[in-house]
């Protein structure tokens, strides 16, 4: 009997890189938390890459409890990457998320619960009162939220929240890799979840560095870039490149003419054709090349669609949505 | 300790798979399976011994055939026509049944002696071992080039390895089950194998004789230096290619239009004529290229996000529990 094959009710699903300070006052903590609320649970933590010795503690903190799991990577992958091995390697019935590092309170578990046996899907965390400092942390943070949920049609007050309680329906559709998982709400939104948020506990750090840093902002905002494109047009790429590549034709056609009618009536001295000429030109240039990119985007998503990725799912909720 | 001593425990009881693939060898396949059976044999290890022979058109596989009829550890796979050195390890890894793999080609002729040197490192802790050259003996133009070579791999990709493709590897199989390697990019195993998170490390080899490249075309450092270039590109944005072309085109497009909306402006104020400067053609070209970069990088995007039900881009070391 292999017994990681039995569901649990509840999965908590914890990322950590180097926090050897925090990972087993982590652990009782949210031991203690489910002991007092939930029959059959698991713990699960995933080390991605640690190497201040945050391994040995999971490995002993395994063997001594069997519903506590640990994960271990071979290196550094990233939080997506850690996240996902967390969700599919956990069999709970709801799954929760929560930071390695203290700052969210496993308190606060039992009311993400809550919310989801309410009928919703995905619940994120609040941090209504945050412990962060200003500048570096809450002001960006803000401004993100703001982008993602204009982008993505998700309201929520703090998606950048780890704390955060899902259905394992909504958890087996989304596929993490990247950066992604700081939209993890907008792509549930795609599935069609429902999507809530309750008020959490905040602390500050107690023990370790922070691991955020201001440079991956052109990065996130790439990344807002391309998955706003692709909630809108994946289904249909053409539609999104062929309209930019026809404007440009459309454009360069018109300066073409004006150049001609130029030309013809002699209005304009062949220094300034020269100008509208390579105006033409790149206009050109670029307007074909949006269509024949549209063309290969649309092979692409008709391929992926047969090989079953993520627009399978997709597709699926839209067919969801007219059952009812 | 105690751990060390398990592994070591537990590795002698893998058998060893010994992949070789062969091109025109007729000479020297009989002694090279006699001295590989011999040192193997003196192991003590279980062994199978897997030729490759990679579309030979000098009877190296019809000796190959006799020493495969003597010797039932030998198995003998022949391809249809010459598919290189990735393809040849593909087949010999799936007509191969070992859980330690060492695998070497014809053209560089590793004494076999050595074999035993590197499954010891493999019972020591690492996942993969690969050769090293040392001292080359061979020409004084490809010494250069081969140090210029994996100077310029250990700077991109961050390995601290002399010899990349000294042509032996020594690992186990289901590092290489994880590692996609095809076309040229065979050469970079031990560099992909670390970016999975192996430990991998170097083993000095003495260089026979008789072992020099005839030849190197030109056209191969390109394609090399073209390997490099994906094997970065796979490794640091297979996943987000945006955040780098995008990045990229960004720049390109911003320097292109600051340069036509200088001159735009230069026009208006009517300081001059615009149409006879380079610099008008030249932020043309920016814009195109940065264009391009752009939107190159989307449907880069759109590849990985159709398909991301097939990526596992982690690599797990143990699930306990």
């Amino acid at each position: 009997m292999n017994p990681h094959r039995e569901k649990v009710s509840l999965s908590v699903v914890v990322p950590v890189c180097n926090e050897r300070e925090n990972v087993r006052l982590l652990y009782h903590a949210i031991k203690n938390v489910l002991e007092g609320m939930e029959d059959s649970y698991e713990i699960v933590f995933v080390d991605d890459g640690s190497t201040d010795g945050t391994r040995e503690i999971l490995q002993e903190v395994a063997q001594k409890d069997v519903r506590f799991r640990a994960i271990l990577f071979r290196k550094n992958f990233g939080q997506s990457a850690a996240l996902a091995a967390g969700f599919s390697r956990s069999r709970g019935d709801i799954v929760v998320t929560m930071d390695g590092d203290l700052q969210n309170d496993p308190e606060d578990i039992s009311l993400l619960i809550q919310k989801i046996q309410e009928g919703y899907d995905v619940v994120s965390g609040w941090r209504k009162n945050r412990k962060d400092r200003v500048l570096a942390r809450k002001v960006p943070s803000r401004i993100a939220n703001c982008l993602i949920c204009s982008v993505t049609d998700v309201r929520l007050h703090d998606t950048g929240c780890a704390l955060k309680a899902f259905r394992r329906e909504v958890i087996d559709r989304i596929r993490l890799y990247g950066e992604l998982h700081r939209f993890i709400p907008s792509l549930a939104r795609v599935e069609g979840a429902r999507i809530s948020e309750v008020v959490v506990r905040h602390h500050p750090r107690r023990f370790g560095r922070s691991k955020y840093n201001l440079s991956r902002t052109f990065r996130v905002l790439m990344d807002l870039f391309s998955l706003n494109l692709f909630l809108k047009y994946l289904r249909n790429p053409l539609r999104l490149f062929g309209k930019i590549g026809a404007y440009f034709l459309f454009v360069g056609l018109l300066v073409a003419c004006a150049a001609t009618y130029l030309l013809l009536t002699e209005k304009a001295t062949f220094f300034d054709l020269n100008v509208l000429v390579t105006l033409v030109f790149l206009l050109f240039v670029a307007g074909f090349q949006f269509l024949f990119i549209g063309l290969i985007a649309s092979l692409i998503v008709k391929t992926g669609e047969r090989r079953g990725g993520t627009l399978r799912p997709y597709l699926s909720y839209q067919k969801r949505g007219k059952d009812g | 300790m105690d751990n060390q001593k398990s592994k070591r425990e537990r590795n002698e009881r893998l058998k060893i798979s010994l992949i070789v693939a062969l091109y025109n060898f007729a000479e020297s396949v009989e002694s090279l399976a006699h001295s590989v059976i011999e040192v193997m044999e003196a192991l003590g290890d279980p062994f199978e011994l897997v030729f490759i022979d990679d579309g030979s058109t000098d009877g190296t596989y019809e000796k190959l055939g006799v020493l495969g009829r003597e010797d039932n550890r030998i198995r003998v796979v022949k391809m249809r026509s010459s598919f290189g050195e990735s393809a040849a390890l593909d087949a010999g890894l799936r007509y191969s049944e070992g859980q330690r793999i060492v695998y070497f080609s014809g053209r560089v002729r590793v004494n076999p002696k050595e074999i035993p040197k590197f499954l010891d490192a493999l019972s020591e802790g690492k996942d993969l071992i690969v050769g090293w050259r040392s001292p080359r003996r061979d020409s004084l133009l490809n010494r250069w080039i081969s140090r210029m070579f994996n100077g310029l791999v250990s700077r991109m990709l961050k390995v601290k390895l002399h010899d990349i493709n000294s042509g032996i590897i020594v690992t186990y199989r289901s590092v290489l089950q994880r590692i996609s390697f095809y076309g040229d990019l065979y050469n970079f195993i031990p560099v992909l194998a670390g970016q999975q998170g192996y430990r991998v490390a170097e083993e000095k080899i003495e260089q026979l004789p008789g072992s020099f490249r005839k030849s190197r075309y030109p056209r191969e450092y390109l394609q090399r230096l073209l390997d490099i270039v994906t094997v970065f590109f796979l490794s640091r944005y297979s996943k987000k290619p945006i955040h780098f072309l995008g990045f990229l085109g960004t720049l390109f497009v911003f320097a292109g239009a600051g340069i036509e909306i200088y001159l735009f402006i230069y026009r208006i104020l009517g300081m001059g004529p615009i149409a006879g400067r380079p610099l008008l053609i030249l932020g043309a070209l920016l814009l195109v290229i940065g264009i391009q970069m752009i939107s190159i990088g989307l449907l880069g995007e759109m590849i990985i996000f159709t398909h991301a039900g097939d990526i596992e881009e982690y690599n797990i070391e143990e699930i306990i529990n």
